[in-house]
């Protein structure tokens, strides 16, 4: 080869890595500017979600990405930042620029259920950060095997052995609404902890575990086709898309458990960003498509500003610590 | 068995962008097929940041092209430079490149391609019967059936992978320790994560496959001599004859069907099977002397077989989850970016998916044969391609391509440490495959582990009262014990008598 051909390459290699570098930069300059402009301006705005792709925290902040990037005029895109049920998104979150430029998607649980699984200080606090709105709940509902008998938590207390139980992992929702009605019944169990909603609707079709509590969105087309038997849901009153099914609370145990979510922004976003972000996904929830949307997944709506959300969510977590350490649940095992 | 869901795939395929990327893919594949050097493995690994913006049916057609296409490719160095693309072409030297010495050139290519062709559809044909089989039992896989599954496969690979069955050992546990990094899913407890809030989830397969497998092998083959390739440039008449189809077609047959049960095993693959089959039909013919000097059937077994085994190495992973082989645990990494994870319910669940895979290997290996026999020259030029252009480029796309995934700084980092590690583990014959799969498997193998042990009451025999799990363990067992006592059984036989022992062993190699 000769010299004059290398050259040409590496010339063409150094123009690739300077405009490359040259996009980069020209990236956080417009950010820079629109800062003193009116929010949005013209950056975009990142929401992150905590989770994988394809499950109902990341289809959920999709759905509404995608009106209020109609709203806003900007684009809004969502990021997957999947890891320690949120936390490492929550961490990523609250080291961003605080001026409504990067969001999340919150899962109660990560506020309310994990803190009480994990060693102190490795869930973050939910006082460090902003809260735009709420968004939905989603109830848990117990689920079994037909082939397995179960009809009702009386049966489970009846049948005389441990019962195991699924969960959807260690500090979830799913975990809690299970520990806590099966110490207020009494009933001899032992959870196996799998890794989210699918693998444990599975294991549970296929009467690996005999019970496990799962999202009802996730259930509802196997309880639908007559694969799955619902027990009992978690909800505080029964939820519409499962009219005949008791709720535990009806079945004289007191654990309401529900999967929340809301929109999170950096501690000490201005007001005006705030008012201006919520003005907009409330725009979002009253669209048609987002509201087929929730239907389809059996999301029930909880809009609530910021504050009331605070004290749902802090009122949880204070009623949840008090239960465990009534009945002496353990929901992790580092401590 | 439903045959809804199969035309339905054929639908999938069809659709425009699926059909570009099923080209796209076996371009790839034919071009790196035809490079020395650089894998299907390395570059499926290299492209895995590409898929991330596209539909998870569409991404994996791409990457299945790129392995089975590389099989195509991988013949035409064999035959006509005496240089094999790729390790599954190796064989295909012999006979391969004696052909071309005299003359025939084009017929071994255009019987090599054609038996790829039919190897390739024969597979998919059983791949179709019996995928929706395995995934009938798929309730019937708890944890304790996954233990025994993952146990399997992290042996069987280590077994049969090249550079010696203690180091692949050693390259497996290697995978099995990196796999415990990050929070432990029963606990909360973290593991090996030093504070490091990028270490909390563990480590991500995506950059120990493109450090392990791209960066590492690039810097591998930067090592090797660049010999100016004297590229031939006309292969006349590639159609092969009629008397060439005929002398071919009995090795053909078999090659297929030895293909399609080696490429099914763990551990098996292109690789194996194409060995596997020349040693066959070397053992059946009259006149073995032959073998080596010209053949045809040396040609034609071993590209049907690696075809074959290339495309039946697709079933456990996609009825199991199980990856037989290094690339197929780089195609498992691919879907679990997608949001896909494999296993038996992926033909229930993601029927789309599922068939139209299956079913773009059809149109796949037809557009490879239509490449293979009229523009095989124009692959062949790519070997005029100087290393020195071609590896800044890959590792340029590597780096960049990483970083795409997880919009982090750190995966480029883990790349460069694993690229070394790579290339340090090629360099004292280390093979990384083993790693990687053990990586791959480590998890699902602790978890389930676990699970069972939950499920079990901490009682170990429970694996062994389910049909399902006890059989596979008792496949291990055979497996982890059968070579070292034959070995021990051996070493007492060589003593008494030395000629049969070393006789054996010559016999096993080919």
């Amino acid at each position: 080869m000769s010299i004059n051909r290398v050259r040409r390459w590496a010339t063409a290699g150094a123009g690739f890595a300077l405009a490359l570098s040259l996009a980069a930069c020209g990236g956080n300059v417009g950010a820079g500017s629109s800062d003193e402009a009116k929010f949005p301006g013209k950056s975009p705005i990142t929401i992150l979600v905590g989770q994988d792709p394809g499950g109902s925290t990341d289809l959920i902040a999709r759905a509404l990405a995608e009106q209020v990037s109609g709203d806003l005029g900007v684009p809004v895109t969502v990021e997957n930042k999947p890891g320690a049920n949120g936390a490492l998104a929550a961490k990523e979150l609250a080291g961003e620029k605080a001026d409504g430029h990067t969001l999340m998607v919150y899962n109660g649980s990560l506020a309310y259920i994990t803190p009480l699984a994990v060693a102190p200080g490795q869930a973050p606090d939910i006082a460090n950060y902003e809260i735009v709105t709420g968004i939905s709940q989603d109830d848990y509902v117990l689920v079994t095997a037909p082939k397995s008998g179960f009809k009702t938590v009386d049966d489970l207390a009846k049948a005389g052995r441990q019962i195991t139980f699924g969960t959807t992992g260690v500090g979830t929702g799913s975990q809690l609404s299970q520990e806590l009605l099966f110490a207020q019944a009494d009933i001899d169990a032992k959870a196996v902890p799998f890794d989210g909603g699918s693998p444990t609707l599975t294991a549970v079709l296929g009467g690996q575990v005999d019970v496990g509590s799962i999202q009802l969105g996730e259930a509802i087309e196997q309880i639908k086709a007559g694969k799955l038997t619902p027990i009992v849901t978690f909800a505080e009153k029964r939820p519409s898309y499962l009219p005949d099914t008791p709720t535990a609370v009806e079945a004289g145990h007191d654990v309401p458990v529900q999967q929340s979510r809301a929109i999170f922004a950096p501690k000490g976003t201005p007001k005006e960003v705030i008012d201006a972000l919520r003005a907009s996904f409330q725009k979002a929830f009253q669209a048609d498509a987002y509201q087929k949307f929730n239907e389809d997944n059996q999301l029930t709506p909880n809009e609530v500003d910021g504050e009331e959300l605070r004290k749902q969510w802090t009122g949880n977590l204070d009623k949840y610590r008090g239960v465990i350490q009534k009945y002496s649940i353990n929901l992790g095992g580092a401590k | 068995m439903d045959f809804a869901p199969v035309l339905d795939g054929f639908g999938v395929v069809l659709e425009p962008t699926n059909l570009l990327y099923c080209l796209i893919g076996v371009v790839i594949g034919m071009l790196i097929g035809v490079l020395p050097g650089l894998g299907p493995a390395a570059t499926i690994a290299i492209l895995l940041p590409v898929t991330f913006g596209i539909e998870p049916v569409t991404a994996i057609i791409m990457l299945a092209g790129i392995f089975y296409g590389a099989q195509y490719g991988g013949t035409i160095t064999s035959v006509l430079l005496k240089l094999p693309g790729e390790a599954s072409s190796v064989v295909t030297v012999f006979d391969g490149h004696a052909m071309a010495r005299q003359g025939r050139a084009g017929s071994a290519l255009g019987i090599a391609a054609v038996g790829s062709f039919i190897g390739g559809t024969v597979s998919i044909i059983a791949l179709t019967l019996v995928a929706p089989l395995v995934a009938g039992f798929a309730l019937d896989f708890g944890p304790p059936e996954y233990t025994a599954l993952a146990l399997l496969g992290i042996l069987l690979v280590s077994t049969v992978s090249s550079g010696g069955r203690l180091k692949a050992l050693i390259a497996a546990c290697v995978g099995l320790l990196l796999a415990t990094v990050g929070r432990d899913s029963f606990t909360g407890a973290e593991r090996f994560t030093f504070d490091n809030l990028s270490l909390a989830d563990g480590l991500d397969f995506v950059p120990i496959a493109m450090g392990l497998f791209g960066l590492g092998e690039i810097l591998y083959n930067l090592e090797e001599r660049h010999r100016a390739v004297q590229a031939p440039t006309a292969v006349a008449n590639v159609w092969p004859s009629r008397r060439d189809l005929r002398e071919a077609s009995g090795a053909i047959g078999r090659g297929s069907v030895l293909g399609f049960v080696l490429g099914i095993l763990p551990g098996g693959g292109a690789t194996l099977s194409s060995l596997a089959a020349y040693a066959l039909e070397k053992r059946r013919s009259k006149n073995p002397e032959r073998f080596g000097k010209g053949a045809i059937e040396g040609v034609a077994a071993p590209e049907t077989a690696n075809n074959a085994a290339a495309t039946s190495s697709f079933i456990p992973l996609l009825t199991l989850g199980i990856p037989a082989n290094a690339t197929m645990a780089v195609i498992f990494g691919a879907l679990l970016i997608q949001g896909v994870s494999p296993g038996p319910q992926l033909v229930s669940q993601e029927p789309e998916l599922f068939w139209g895979v299956v079913n773009s290997m059809y149109i796949g290996n037809i557009l490879l044969l239509i490449m293979s026999i009229p523009l095989v020259g124009l692959f062949v030029k790519i070997l005029r391609v100087r290393a020195t252009i071609l590896a800044p480029i890959t590792v340029l796309i590597t780096l960049v391509g990483v970083y795409t995934v997880n919009n982090d700084v750190f995966d480029i980092v883990l790349v460069i440490v694993f690229g070394a590690l790579g290339y340090l583990m090629k360099k004292s014959g280390f093979d990384p495959g083993p790693l990687v799969l053990a990586f791959v498997l480590g998890s699902l193998l602790e978890d389930s582990l676990r699970r069972s042990l939950l499920i079990f009451d901490g009682d170990a025999t429970g694996f062994f009262t389910r049909p399902i799990s006890g059989t596979l363990l008792v496949v291990f067992l055979l497996v982890a014990l059968l070579p070292p006592i034959r070995a021990a059984l051996r070493h007492r036989r060589a003593v008494p008598d030395p000629d049969t022992a070393s006789h054996d062993t010559t016999k096993e190699l080919v």
